[in-house]
């Protein structure tokens, strides 16, 4: 029996344990009149038997497909010929492939010779009888399982508890999923970091005012031999976020404003979707927009007053970026604004407050922990933006506070530092985990603060 | 003041029949000599819905009215007209007339502010701000002006909280939030509130509904001595509460007016079967 036919097999069999165990829960109690001696309800010794049944069933099915393979290929290189078995391990592997594939049916490169031959029909026998006794194995615990449960089904079985605690165990292994993803892909992160902190002082690093990562890959190139001081990519980083929020946060703000204390209900209705558009809109449009209409303007314009703009300036990127995210800000602020109590307003009107005045001494500071986390949702988009920077803010790493210049940031230089065929191992590459480091450790920090302004203000306003 | 409503007996009206069920014009005395406000003939929509029909009453000095009546009927959206609260709700529509001292208060001319700082509020809901105790009383005042100094603003937070019978639970704690206090403690601080902009006229909407007897009795004094410098509407669902704070009664039925007169004899000697009905809980 296949692994997927076994599977569902297993799925038949605890569908099958659940109509068993709900019918013995009316059985044992004497009928559907009686239910109430019963301690769950029927759907829940169906559910427990179902679980019992299917849960170690598939168990068994994932660990064994886990082991299989490594089970079978170690017996047929046990079986292969003296002369084969004693070759080196990269030569050995590259047979056991070809076995494989001769297996799987694919068309192998030489010509097939009678031990691989002998090997690869092995290889199937053993894969049968695996499966065979996969199949037997998990269905007989399964049909066991349903056996046990039915006969320790009695109305005095918790059921329900018992059905709720296997429901948290699952839900708490989902929940896991998440937390040890993020845990991994931090480790490994911080695993490259220290290698290439290993080539590249983090001192340097972290204070070094010079960014170009070109190394000579070959000795006797010239000219590249590799600064990696990110100072620059940061204060890049930190210049284009912040002109962008300076864009976002007040006619975010005010937008949110109109939307929920000033608009009547139909334009709320008609304007919001429509605000919520920008954020749909993919960034590489924006990034086109930003450097086709937007940097042009903003350079003639800096012309017309004699000034000095490079055709691809942090000010273009910004301002493209603030447009980007008004949603983020607008959209939730909106929303936690409209949360506010009536009644609440009701009170600063009775006292004779004018609406602005309500909006600004009542409204927004009850509002205000929602407000600061939809800002800081809207910073975190800012710092990881990359599209719209690579398009419209350039490449040169320059250390300027002048937003008229070309600068560069984390994100955009961690996707220059991978893009295209590289070592794995060079400090140029490895260069971009470091950053994405930073970048992590960033954000979390962010988040922290945010998480710790927002109980703050709740103590104080609720 | 009196328990008489709870005594049928001494409730007979011996005199003449009562006024039909069916029957919704206004009973008793709707109108007085020397009155603060007076409304006429006001009618009140949400959009398409009646709520307030043809109601006519007087409001007097220094006196406390109390507005009675089934749930819906109307009572918060009569008293609701009576600083233009209703003007924060999109589809509310108000007919008729209401003047305070002789002055229409929904002529053009008028404007809302200064309307309701003379014409106060409370609310069914304690609503304080999410703002320390001191900041709370001290908000109305600070947005008219009303202090020149700091001393002044002190000063006009402690009497108001005085006159709230606050003052003493609070005063060592002025900057705690107005929203870690108790449902009473934070209902007194809205009225503490609402008397620092120091209105002529408050509007209670159900003060009490969500107290305990004791935070109850205590609001009920503090209304019995703010009569002395206010005019009060109020609105109870309580009808010992009515006939005891109140000198006047009005009682609303599905949004008209149907009887209105001095307490004692609206708890006493209804003159409509309504009220009657109402008040002896033979409603509903
Ligand atoms: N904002 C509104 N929009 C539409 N209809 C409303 C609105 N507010 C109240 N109404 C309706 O107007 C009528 C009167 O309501 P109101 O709140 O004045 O009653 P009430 O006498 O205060 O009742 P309660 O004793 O329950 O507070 C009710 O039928 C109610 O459904
Ligand atoms: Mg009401």
């Amino acid at each position: 029996m296949a692994p997927s036919t076994l599977f569902l097999s297993i799925l038949v069999l605890a569908v099958a344990a659940y109509v068993i165990g709900r019918k013995r829960s009316y059985s044992v109690v004497g009928g559907a009149r009686k239910l109430r001696e019963l301690h769950s309800r029927p759907t829940y010794y169906g559910m427990l038997t179902a679980l019992g049944c299917g849960i170690p069933a598939l168990l068994i099915l994932g660990i064994w497909q886990a082991f299989e393979e490594t089970v079978i290929t170690r017996l047929i290189t046990a079986g292969l010929p003296e002369n084969i078995r004693t070759l080196p391990e990269s030569r050995l592997n590259l047979i056991i492939n070809d076995v494989k594939n001769l297996v799987s049916g694919n068309i192998v490169s030489k010509e097939v010779d009678p031990a691989m031959q002998a090997a690869a029909d092995h290889y199937t026998r053993l894969q049968s009888i695996s499966h065979a006794s996969m199949a037997v194995v998990c269905l007989v615990l399964g049909i066991m399982a349903i056996a046990i449960i039915r006969k320790i089904i009695t109305p005095k079985l918790r059921a329900r508890n018992a059905v709720e605690t296997v429901t948290k165990i699952i839900l708490v292994a989902c929940s896991s999923i998440a937390i040890f993803t993020t845990l991994g892909i931090v480790l490994s992160v911080l695993f490259e970091a220290i290698r290439f902190f290993k080539a590249v002082a983090v001192t340097e690093f972290l204070f070094g005012l010079q960014w170009s990562p070109q190394m000579a890959i070959r000795a006797d190139q010239v000219g590249s031999s590799g600064a990696f001081g990110a100072v620059p990519v940061f204060a890049g980083t930190l210049m284009i976020s912040a002109i962008a929020m300076t864009v976002a946060v007040p006619v975010g703000l005010m937008s949110a404003i109109y939307l929920s204390e000033y608009a009547t209900s139909k334009v709320r209705a008609a304007a919001k979707p429509l605000m919520e558009i920008l954020a749909g809109i993919p960034t590489v449009v924006y990034g086109f927009f930003a450097a086709l209409t937007v940097a042009p303007v903003i350079r003639d314009s800096g012309g017309l007053m004699g000034l000095d703009v490079s055709s691809e300036s942090a000010l273009a990127a910004g301002v493209v970026m603030g447009i980007m995210i008004i949603p983020f800000v607008s959209s939730l602020s909106d929303d936690v604004i409209n949360a506010v109590p009536q009644v609440l307003r009701d009170g600063a009107y009775g006292l004779g407050a004018t609406r602005s005045e309500t909006i600004r001494n009542v409204v927004i500071p009850a509002a205000l922990p929602g407000i600061v986390g939809s800002i800081l949702l809207a910073v975190s988009r800012a710092i990881g933006e990359t599209m719209i920077v690579v398009m419209a803010a350039g490449l040169a790493a320059n250390l300027t506070a002048n937003p008229l210049q070309t600068v560069t940031t984390v994100t955009v230089q961690i996707v220059t530092l991978l893009v295209g065929d590289q070592e794995f191992d060079s400090p140029k590459t490895l260069a971009a985990f470091a950053l994405g480091l930073v970048l992590f450790v960033a954000t979390l920090f962010l988040n922290i603060i945010a998480l710790h302004v927002v109980r703050k203000y709740r103590e104080q306003y609720e | 003041m009196n328990n008489e409503a709870n005594q049928p007996a001494k409730r007979s009206n011996p005199g003449g029949l009562r006024v039909d069920r069916e029957n919704r014009e206004t009973v008793g005395e709707p109108f007085i000599e020397d009155p603060r406000m007076t409304c006429r003939n006001v009618d009140v929509f949400y959009g398409d819905k009646h709520a307030i029909i043809n109601v006519s009453l007087d409001i007097g000095k220094n006196e406390v009215i109390s507005m009675i009546g089934p749930s819906g009927c109307g009572k918060s959206t009569f008293i609701r007209c009576l600083n233009r609260m209703n003007d924060t709700i999109d589809t509310c529509r108000v007919r008729g007339q209401i003047k305070l001292d002789g002055r229409d208060i929904y002529d053009e001319s008028i404007d809302v502010v200064p309307l309701r700082a003379q014409v106060g509020m409370v609310f069914q809901k304690p609503n304080p701000f999410p703002k320390s105790i001191y900041q709370n009383v001290a908000y109305g005042p600070r947005i008219h002006g009303l202090a020149q100094s700091k001393e002044e603003l002190d000063e006009i937070v402690e009497t108001s909280l005085r006159k709230a019978g606050l003052w003493d639970e609070v005063k060592d704690r002025l900057d705690q939030p107005g929203t870690a206090l108790s449902g009473g403690q934070q209902q007194r601080l809205c009225i503490a509130r609402a008397i620092a902009v120091s209105p002529e006229i408050i509007l209670m909407d159900e003060p009490c509904s969500a107290l305990d007897p004791i935070a109850t009795a205590r609001i009920e004094n503090l209304i019995d001595e703010l009569r002395h410098n206010y005019t009060i509407a109020i609105v109870t669902h309580s009808m010992q509460q009515a006939s005891r704070v109140s000198q006047r009664t009005a009682y609303f039925h599905l949004g008209d007016l149907i009887e209105i007169g001095p307490t004692e004899i609206i708890f006493t000697n209804p003159k409509h079967q309504l009220t009657e009905d109402y008040i002896t809980g033979r409603f509903g």
